[in-house]
Parts: structure tokens; C-alpha cells; sequence
């Protein structure tokens, strides 16, 4: 036993939100802070290889199993969790606090899932309880980013469900193991389900739709958890498929090209979440021991780095109230300590030495080169190029420096300064001493992050990219524009589908409507009184007048008698 | 920006191009490898190309005033 859990890591998580609500406003923090902190040191003494198992209508469940490559997602899930409650600790809105809590327990649910259905389950809370922290902010911007949030994702679970629902029916099991091409249509649906929340263009925009939408302390969650819980299933459940190279590396260039576009500082980060994801991505597609290492070791750096850069993103929203880079300058002064923390993490996910991008970015580029896959290797090089142009020269150069605009700074709280130094911290920690995060990867390799040629080529690389962009710095400043994206086809494509869709479909309900009235009051016209049918009407209105026109008791009586003697004579006839 | 840090990024790119011919050899080397200041001037034209590619796409197809979803077609 030796201290393993006899219930899922993300039922406390789950038992927390339910209370969170009749608790004062000190414990909450207290709580969301040190919850995740102690489940990470439960996570940490459980032998891999244990599971808990259940039946559920039927179903066979295995609703926790620790295996080597979801130890090192959980470490991290459950570690930047508790720093991101830090940052947190000051708000006030228990509604947002119950939601990150969530969020954080259905991203531990689905990476500690043992088969599809516990999965799914958890797949779909994770969207619904993410959605809030973008909703909570209550502004009609983001509400409506939200919704559409909420719709993207609930689409990308729906194609999961049905891709586990034929999978189901082939093989008769939801346990979850790698699949292959020749699994078909479950494949490939079950993949595009996981495309949605990988971001994987065509299907990413929600990604930089909501982030920037969120609320200040909603985003650092959103940027460590929704996609990279997605990564983790990518990786068990679609290691070696080639097409994922071209994907990845198309995405880690998408998203530098877009981040040269956006003028929100959230909206360039969540670009380059879409970019790194790339590596990931890539690092999977070539499926070896190497790469797919890189892809774990990837992913934890960069929820690292990046929950570092959108905290300091987020500190400067908080102090000005802005977050495009057209309406920010000249924050340098009044804000030294975030520009020296933001930079540590623009440093990190640039791949400087000595900092955790440099030791594991580097893992996926080097497993490419040595797959010889040189295309790979060089295009995902540019797009370190790009990382390092805009995370870290267009942003902090046009927010820290550039244009004096007079911002009002107001102060921020201690909570934000402390969580953006322990991330600081750790992004330092584990690019000086790559070991602590080596020894928790999945599978053995001999990789050595401070070599010779990989030092030549990360300094030339990052020297001239600062060259360039000095070069052409003018270019580089935020403009008052949007940029369109794939979002067009359901936000503009929403009033084109209401023109063709929606509105013939009401039109003939219009007219159905108009014939059916036209209908009631012809026949109500003609039927007001049928006397008049026969000319017989005596009274005086149009309408049948009873005390005029009612025929009188002996016509009754007569009629009557007439019958019976009718049917009589029939009766004996017969 | 200073003329110190310019020198000093001189020393560090000549630093580099030392270690790249003196230096250990790669274990897997690649057909560039032997460029000098390949990476130099890979980041220099990609960051260039970037940049160039990225504005043009925006003025020629994507950039749209920030009040595009709100008004109706």
C-alpha cells in the first residue's frame, strides 16, 4: 500500500469546489493554494502502476491508473494548480474559485483515466467549468467568447463521444491504449475530438478567442490545462502518426505568423500556446523514445513559462486596466519587477540557456534532427525564431518601453508577485539542474541539453533574431486591427447560415402560419350560419339568431315520427 | 541602444564561430552544418521573413478594422 490513495486524486479536488462556497474568503485561498500541494505529494509517493476500478451500467471503469506518462502531466497539473491559486488568493468571486478548482480536477480526472468513458466524463467538465472563467468576467465581450467557447468545445466532445462510440462497438472495450489508422473512422474521429483541444488548426480559434477574454486569475489555468491535458492524450493515444508532424510544425508556425498580427499582450501569448503546442505536437508525430520525451518534458516547461508570461500579462491588465499593445508603453518604470519576472519567463520560452525552454524544447528539435526529418528540424528553428521576436522583444519592447501613453499604475496585490516568482523560480531551477526533470520522464534516453553545437546554435540563433527585429522594429508595433482567423466561418458564417438556414425555414413557417388563419376564417365566414345556405334565414343579422331562427317543437316531433316510420318500413323490408 | 552591447554581441557570435569549427564534432550531423554562421544567418533572414510574410498576409487578407464581428454584413 505504502501510502496510495484507495480513491481517484481528483476527488478531493472535486469535494473542495462543493464547499468552497460556504467557507470565509481566507480558507478558500488557504485551501485552493495547499489541496493541490499535498495531492502532489500523495501523487508522488504512488507506485506506477496502480489503478482503481469500477463498473458503472455495465461498463468496466478504470477511473485512476498511474502510468509513467501520466505521472509527469499530474506532477505538473497539480503543481501549477496550486501556484495559479496563489496568484488567485486575492479575488473575491467564489463562482470563479469553484470553477478553477473544477477545471483543475477535471484535468487531473481525464489524465489519470483509465478508459474512454471515465475520460469523456471529465473531458466535459473540464470545458464547462474552463468556460466560466472566461464568462466570469462578465463583460459583453467575453460573454460572447465565451459561448462560443462553450459550443466549440461541447462540438470537439461530441465527435469524441461518437469516434468512442464506434470504437466501443468494434472492439467491445474502453480501456484506453494506443490506436492506429487501421482503427478508421474511431480513429480518426476520436483524433479531430482531441484536434479541438489541442488546437490543432483548423479547429483552434477558440484558443485565441477566449484567452484573451478571460479574467486576469481564470487564464493561467486556462493556459496550463486545457491544452496540454490534450497533449497527454495525444501521446497515449496517438504515438508514431506521421500526420501529426505535418501538423505540428504547420501549427508552431500558424502561430507565430498570427502573433505578428494580434495587438492584445494575452492574445500573442495564446498565438505562441498554439506554436509550442506545435512542438508537442511534432514530438509525438515522430514517436520515438526521444521525442516523445521531449513532448512530456516540453509540456511542463511550458506550463511553466507560459503561466509565468500570462501572469505577468495579467499583472499588467490588473495595474492598467489595458492589454493592447496599442494603448500600453512606457510601464518599465513603474513596473520593475514584473518586467524583470515577465522576461525571466519570455527568456524561458525563447530557449535562452540556462533557462527550462533551453533543455526541452530542445529534446523534440534534436529528436527530429536525428530522425532525420531535416524539414522538421529546420522549420521548427524559424518558429523559435518567431517565439523569441514576439514573446521576447515585441511584447515587453511595445508594453515596458515604446510609447509614453501617462498609464495609471495601481498597486498589486503581494499573492501575484509571490506566485510569479515561485514559476520564476522553477523556470530558472529546471534549466540550470535539467536532471530534476529528466528523471521524471516516461521512457529512458541519453539526452545531454548543454552541448556545444546545441549552444552555438541556440545563441546565433537568438542573437541575430534580436538583430533582425532591431532592424525592422518599426514594423513590429501593435496596430488597431483584428486579425481573421477560422473563427470567421462560425461568427461571420453564423448570419450567412441564418439567411440560408434559419430564415427559409421561418419563412415557411410564416406562410403555413398565413394559410392556416386564411383557412380558420373562410371556413369560419361560411359556416356562421348554414341556413343561409338554403335561403332560409329569416333573422335579421348575419349571424344564426336562435329565438328567430331555432325551428319549432312540432317540426322536431314531426321529423321524429317521420324517422321512425322510415326506418320501420326499412327494417321490414329487409 | 549602446554601442557596448553591439560589440558585445560581436564577441559572442565570434566566440560561437570558434567553438563550431574547434568544438566537438555534432553526433549527428546535418548538411549545414559546416556553413559558418549557418544559425546566424538563419535567424536573421527567418526573423526578416517572418515579419515581411506575416504583415502582408494581414494588409492583403487579414487584418480587418476591431469592429468587424460587431457590424452587420
Amino acid at each position: 500500500m505504502n501510502g496510495v490513495p484507495e480513491f481517484p486524486l481528483a476527488l478531493p479536488l472535486i469535494l473542495l469546489a462543493l464547499i468552497l462556497p460556504f467557507i470565509p474568503r481566507l480558507a478558500r485561498g488557504v485551501l485552493t493554494v495547499l489541496v493541490p500541494l499535498i495531492l502532489l505529494g500523495v501523487l508522488l509517493q504512488i507506485e506506477p502502476g496502480t489503478r482503481i476500478t469500477t463498473s458503472l451500467a455495465g461498463f468496466d471503469l478504470i477511473i485512476f491508473q498511474v502510468g509513467k506518462v501520466n505521472f509527469v502531466f499530474g506532477v505538473i497539473f497539480l503543481l501549477i494548480s496550486s501556484i495559479a491559486s496563489l496568484y488567485a488568493f486575492h479575488i473575491r468571486d467564489v463562482s470563479q474559485q469553484c470553477a478553477a478548482v473544477l477545471y483543475a480536477a477535471a484535468a487531473i480526472g481525464l489524465t489519470f483515466s483509465g478508459d474512454f468513458l471515465t475520460l469523456l466524463i471529465f473531458w466535459e467538465v473540464m470545458a464547462l467549468a474552463s468556460a466560466w472563467l472566461v464568462l466570469a468576467r462578465r463583460r459583453p465581450a467575453s460573454n460572447e467568447a465565451g459561448f462560443r467557447y462553450i459550443m466549440v468545445h461541447f462540438f470537439g466532445g461530441s465527435v469524441l463521444f461518437g469516434g468512442i462510440m464506434i470504437l466501443y462497438a468494434q472492439t467491445g472495450s474502453l480501456e484506453l491504449t494506443a490506436l492506429s489508422p487501421d482503427h478508421g473512422l474511431a480513429a480518426w474521429l476520436i483524433l479531430v475530438g482531441v484536434a479541438v483541444n489541442v488546437a490543432l488548426p483548423p479547429l483552434h480559434a477558440w484558443l485565441p478567442d477566449a484567452y484573451p477574454q478571460a479574467t486576469v486569475t481564470g487564464a493561467i489555468f486556462m493556459s496550463a490545462l486545457t491544452t496540454k491535458s490534450a497533449v497527454y492524450v495525444l501521446m497515449t493515444l496517438f504515438p508514431g502518426w506521421p500526420i501529426l508532424i505535418y501538423g505540428g510544425v504547420f501549427m508552431a508556425l500558424y502561430g507565430v505568423v498570427y502573433a505578428v498580427l494580434a495587438n492584445d499582450i494575452r492574445q500573442i501569448l495564446a498565438y505562441h500556446i498554439i506554436s509550442q503546442v506545435g512542438y508537442m505536437v511534432t514530438g509525438v508525430g515522430i514517436g520515438t523514445a526521444l521525442s516523445l520525451n521531449g513532448t512530456a518534458a516540453h509540456a511542463y516547461s511550458h506550463i511553466l513559462y507560459k503561466a509565468l508570461l500570462f501572469m505577468g500579462a495579467g499583472a499588467v491588465i490588473q495595474a492598467t486596466g489595458k492589454s493592447k499593445l496599442t494603448e500600453l508603453g512606457g510601464l518599465a518604470p513603474k513596473m520593475r519587477v514584473v518586467l524583470v519576472l515577465f522576461m525571466i519567463g519570455a527568456f524561458s520560452i525563447s530557449g535562452f540557456p540556462l533557462f527550462n525552454g533551453f533543455i526541452s524544447k530542445s529534446i523534440i528539435v534534436s529528436s527530429a534532427g536525428k530522425a532525420h526529418i531535416e524539414w522538421a528540424y529546420l522549420l521548427l528553428m524559424l518558429a523559435s525564431v518567431g517565439t523569441f521576436l514576439h514573446t521576447g522583444l515585441k511584447i515587453p519592447v511595445f508594453t515596458f518601453w515604446g510609447e509614453q501613453r501617462d498609464l495609471k499604475v495601481r498597486k498589486l496585490p503581494w499573492n501575484m508577485y509571490a506566485a510569479m516568482g515561485v514559476v520564476a523560480f522553477l523556470c530558472f531551477f529546471y534549466g540550470v539542474v535539467p536532471g530534476a526533470l529528466y528523471k521524471m520522464l516516461p521512457f529512458e534516453m541519453k539526452y545531454q541539453p548543454y552541448t556545444a553545437y546545441h549552444l552555438i546554435e541556440s545563441v546565433q540563433l537568438l542573437i541575430f533574431t534580436f538583430i533582425g527585429f532591431w532592424v525592422l522594429r518599426g514594423k513590429l508595433a501593435g496596430e488597431p486591427y483584428i486579425a481573421l482567423d477560422t473563427d470567421w466561418i462560425y461568427r461571420r458564417g453564423s448570419s450567412l447560415a441564418l439567411r440560408f438556414l434559419v430564415e427559409p425555414i421561418n419563412a415557411g413557417f410564416a406562410f403555413g402560419a398565413r394559410c392556416r388563419s386564411a383557412i380558420v376564417s373562410a371556413c369560419s365566414r361560411s359556416f356562421h350560419n348554414p341556413l343561409e345556405w338554403f335561403r332560409l334565414r329569416s333573422g335579421s343579422g348575419p349571424l344564426f339568431n336562435p329565438d328567430l331562427e331555432r325551428p319549432s317543437l312540432g317540426a322536431l316531433i314531426g321529423t321524429v315520427v317521420a324517422m321512425v316510420v322510415v326506418l320501420g318500413i326499412v327494417a321490414l323490408a329487409f | 541602444m549602446k554601442k557596448i552591447y553591439w560589440i558585445l554581441f560581436g564577441l559572442i557570435t565570434l566566440g560561437t564561430l570558434i567553438l563550431q569549427y574547434f568544438g566537438p564534432e555534432h553526433p549527428y550531423p546535418h548538411a549545414w552544418d559546416h556553413i559558418p554562421l549557418f544559425y546566424a544567418a538563419y535567424g536573421f533572414i527567418g526573423c526578416i521573413l517572418i515579419i515581411i510574410v506575416s504583415k502582408a498576409l494581414g494588409k492583403r487578407l487579414l487584418q480587418k478594422p476591431e469592429d468587424y464581428y460587431e457590424r452587420r454584413s
